[in-house]
């Protein structure tokens, strides 16, 4: 079509040749200073890349630590579980994974997606726990379709168990799932979200020791998660066991003694100081926590009004009554108001101030020393000694003697109570302190208020005659076989004679052997020593609340504070019932029970 | 026929020969994980490619460019009934079966459209409007038909037909300035209507690779991961993560770059360039015949070192992801077939510049 031309110069295609190579040389130049940048000089950091775009790290949880009694029960382990995870970066689409999580969990769709969104700042290959607790059927339902599943993944995980159900719930504690806000502290250091941790009692307070150290799997993975090798396992270490003081036997004895009854009771081994028993009553499984709650669950529980979460031991806080008689004798004693020989005399009833005070006795109980006014628990020999002795010389020995103050046991969240005082009273009421109220405390009642673990300290440290003990429930704690902490023993002296506590224990020996409020405890042969404490709840002396008094829930709480033997004593006692009614006929009774149950274990009568 | 082995440009061909060798080496990786059978493949396209080389090696250079543009019209045909009736290969209606092998015919239309370009430069002196028109149009249309298909990468490559004939030709600056203004034009009016969200999404994730990291730019960035993380010797051969473990997106076609630099380093990849760029060299440092021949050759070489640029430049994220595949070397056996083509027709045309 085009005739062949030939009218192009020598020197332009000369031109063009050159012109062409210097383009040439320049481009290549340009190529392999860019590959040069790319691989040499920036080799390092994509040889990160490429690393972190194949390796997974995958943490495996450790199994908490065990929690077995004093002769090595497990009263917390752990079983196997298979947990539901998904992988977000896995969802090809997430309607349809909706749709199955919902199936395989059993929850409502939207459930699942609130668990989502708590993950939404963990990279989209982080393992979203979706369900504990997976059936076996599901399981094998989902491993054997895996390839038609790759957005889920079954975890083969610890889960914590309670073998003897509600059974020292209230020592043992729970766990549950660690929350976001807790994640964001540094409190949690070392924790993340799916991990589980001691929400009360031991489980929260040896969490350091009881928590394990996770194990950790880097596994290659290609980009369609696929895995293709496993590079390195670091296996997880179980926690260490938590060895209590506590006697399974015991223990379970005194819960069957509750029946349709709430209260608290503390046993102490006054030889170490260790507890031996601890019950509060009602109670709750603790492995429910383990798992998924439901929400209707949990309120059911936070909500019931019998206070099954709280220990009452710890953290149940009532008036003392009658028990607070001991603290009032010993304060006498030792501030010389009164001696053995002090008498006063009852005639059921008393003016101070102005107002009549009653004995529980209309009848009066006659001529009063020490000894008998604790032994019939009379209340006018207690008002005259409290009129005698002012309201903060009364507090100084109540903290003396533990109150007001926590136990210092070894478990979280303990309750105070209240030991009145002027100053207290000013500072909380802006108001001078009242004669006529120091006559109220005088018998434990007025603002008056204590846990039984204080009450039980009290009446340890009686009968060890003013060597207080630090109470305790961890005994030691074991790691791979070895001990890695234990307890020793610790006692204090509080500041009052031995000599007055001896008057004290003659007078609470005759509370329980010689026709006392205590009689019903009696053992023959074990020298029992005790007080009751009835602390009314609602004061029956006022007319308007007379019907009142007869409904189970404004009945008094019955209190028994005893040891036995009386010389020696190895076991100091605190038994509080609920609206019992008369100490006397209710917590006597059962501190009776547990100690014939204790000392015939012991094989000592 | 002695004079013919005599002048035969034998090392050129030899490294020509030795890309395609590269290439199915490359190939064979590329699809190792996947256990594909591609290398095989583009090993019975080379051999008929040889074959097809020396067919037209043999023919008249004179019958080549009389027929050109008869076979231009052909290929204008074919794209034209394939967009009414071609299959549809990922996303693309460029593949035509052709007794059970695809063919690409959308490949081929650069031989003719050269020659067709180079006869159109001799008539001349200077690119003015009418000179214009008659340069451009034959590239529009065929680059229109493959848009449309729509195959971004093959269409951008006829676009580089422009600058080299601006480039080799005086221009008058205010058709430069036009046609300058027109292509920008066309970009834009091809970003709006021409383009699927596909394709717009591989250019806009050029800009922003680090954000669209789990989809769209997702392809630049392992791309990058890959050549970067293979250093100066690389991770050996089959033992690239980035390209075994499957992050390395077309890794037989688009980013065959990527595997040599990660499998097999700095080294390698610097041979493998070379060879382009011995190649490229000869083909340029040349006295040439007449006009149209000179024309031929540095539109053809210019269109290859073009694609060879772009599909580079693409693999460590200096150029949009536009389908550009690696001259020679990628999978694809139109592609190759048709390199083989233009190149015999190139040492023909040198050859007779020896024996005349």
């Amino acid at each position: 079509m085009y005739p062949s031309k030939k009218n192009l110069s020598g020197a332009y295609i000369k031109k063009a040749a050159t012109v062409s190579i210097v383009i040439l040389i320049i481009v290549f130049l340009g190529i392999f200073a860019a590959f040069w940048n790319i691989q040499i000089v920036n080799n390092e950091y994509f040889r990160r890349l490429a690393i972190q775009n194949i390796t997974r790290s995958i943490n495996l949880t450790a199994p908490r630590g065990l929690i077995v009694d004093s002769k090595g029960v497990i009263l917390s382990e752990n079983k196997i579980n298979f947990t539901l995870y998904l992988v977000r970066e896995n969802v090809v689409d997430m309607e349809k994974t909706m749709r199955l999580a919902s199936f395989f969990a059993a929850k409502k769709a939207d459930a699942i997606r609130n668990i989502i969104a708590r993950y939404q700042k963990y990279p989209q290959f982080y393992r979203i726990p979706i369900k504990n607790n997976l059936a076996s059927d599901t399981v094998i339902f989902i491993e054997s379709r895996q390839e038609e599943f790759p957005e889920f993944e079954i975890g083969v995980e610890p889960i914590r168990t309670y073998p003897f159900e509600n059974c020292a719930a209230n020592v043992l504690g729970y766990i549950s799932e660690i929350t976001e806000a807790e994640l964001g502290s540094k409190d949690w250091k070392g924790y993340g979200l799916g991990d589980f941790i001691g929400r009360s009692s031991i489980e929260k307070q040896y969490e350091s020791y009881l928590q394990g150290v996770k194990g950790k799997q880097i596994v290659i993975k290609d980009n369609l998660e696929k895995i293709q090798k496993i590079e390195s396992k670091i296996n997880p270490v179980i926690g260490a066991t938590v060895v209590l003081t506590l006697d399974l036997e015991l223990q379970k004895f005194i819960e069957g003694l509750f029946v349709n009854q709430n209260g608290a009771v503390g046993v102490v081994d006054l030889q170490t100081g260790g507890i031996l028993a601890m019950v509060s009553k009602p109670d709750f499984n603790p492995e429910i926590f383990s798992q998924e709650m439901e929400r209707e669950q949990w309120l059911a529980l936070s909500n019931d009004p019998q206070k099954p979460l709280q220990n009452k031991f710890l953290q149940g806080i009532y008036s003392p009554g009658s028990v607070f008689k001991i603290i009032m004798a010993l304060a006498g004693l030792q501030e010389k108001i009164i001696s053995p020989a002090t008498v006063v005399y009852c005639s059921g009833s008393q003016n101070f101030y102005g107002r009549v005070f009653h004995c529980w006795n209309p009848n009066g109980h006659g001529a009063m020393n020490i000894f008998s006014a604790l032994q019939n628990s009379c209340n006018i020999f207690f008002y005259n000694l409290g009129k005698r002795l002012d309201i903060d010389t009364i507090a100084r020995y109540a903290r003396m003697m533990g109150l007001g103050n926590e136990s210092g046991i070894d478990m979280p969240n303990e309750s105070r109570g209240l030991v009145p005082s002027s100053a207290w009273k000013m500072q909380a009421f802006k108001q001078r302190w009242f004669p006529g109220e120091t006559i109220s405390v005088a018998i434990g009642g007025g603002s008056l208020s204590a846990t039984p673990a204080q009450m039980l300290k009290m009446i340890a440290t009686v009968a060890l005659r003013g060597r207080m003990p630090r109470l305790h429930l961890m005994q030691r704690i074991e790691k791979a076989g070895q001990t890695v902490r234990e307890f020793t023993p610790e006692f204090s002296r509080v500041p009052i004679d031995e000599q007055n506590f001896q008057i004290v224990i003659e007078g609470l020996f005759r509370v329980v052997n010689n026709e006392g409020t205590g009689w019903a405890a009696k053992i023959a042969g074990l020298n029992i020593c005790g007080k009751t404490g009835t602390s009314q709840i609602i004061a029956k002396e006022n007319p308007k609340y007379k019907a009142l008094t007869q409904e189970k829930r404004f009945m008094p709480n019955s209190w028994f504070v005893s040891f036995a033997p009386k010389d020696n004593p190895r076991l100091a006692m605190v038994v509080l019932v609920e609206n019992g009614g008369d100490a006397g006929a209710i917590a006597a009774p059962l501190a009776a029970q547990i100690y014939k149950k204790y000392f015939e274990n012991e094989r000592l009568f | 026929m002695k004079d013919y082995f005599k002048y035969f440009d034998k090392l050129t061909f030899v490294l020509l020969i030795l890309l395609s060798l590269i290439g199915i080496f490359l190939i064979y990786s590329a699809g190792f994980p996947l256990k594909e059978s591609n290398y095989l493949k583009q090993a019975a396209w080379l051999l008929f490619s040889l074959v097809v080389f020396f067919i037209f090696f043999s023919l008249k250079i004179d019958f080549i460019f009389r027929n050109a543009f008869a076979v231009y019209l052909v290929l204008l045909i074919i794209l034209a009934l394939q967009i009414i009736l071609g299959r549809t290969i990922v996303g693309t209606k460029s593949w035509f079966r052709l007794g059970g092998i695809n063919v690409q015919f959308s490949e081929f239309v650069k031989i003719p459209l050269a020659i067709f370009l180079a006869k159109g430069m001799t008539r001349f002196e200077l690119i003015d409007w009418k000179a214009f028109f008659n340069l451009l149009l034959p590239i529009a249309v065929p680059v229109f038909l493959i848009i449309l298909q729509p195959d971004m990468g093959i269409s951008f490559i006829l676009c580089s037909f422009i600058p080299i004939v601006i480039l080799l030709k005086k221009i008058r600056p205010v058709v430069l300035i036009v046609s300058i203004l027109l292509l920008l034009m066309c970009g834009v009016v091809g970003w709006h209507s021409g383009l699927n969200i596909y394709q717009k999404n591989r250019i806009i994730s050029f800009f922003n690779p680090m954000k669209y990291k789990k989809s769209i730019g997702y392809q630049i960035i392992q791309s990058k991961i890959a050549i970067g993380s293979g250093g100066l010797s690389g991770k050996g051969y089959l033992k690239g993560s980035q390209s075994q473990y499957q992050f390395l997106p077309a890794r037989h076609t688009d980013f065959i770059v990527s595997v040599i630099g990660e499998e097999l380093g700095f080294t390698n990849i610097a041979i493998l360039f070379f060879i382009f760029f011995v190649v490229f060299y000869r083909q340029f440092k040349f006295n040439f015949q007449n006009d149209e021949e000179f024309y031929f050759i540095y539109l053809f070489n210019g269109l290859i070192f073009f694609q060879f640029l772009i599909n580079v430049a693409m693999a460590i994220g200096f150029f949009p992801v536009l389908g550009v595949s690696l001259p020679f070397v990628s999978y694809g056996g139109s592609s190759l077939l048709s390199f083989f083509i233009g190149e015999a027709i190139i040492f023909r045309i040198k050859i007779n510049n020896y024996l005349t």
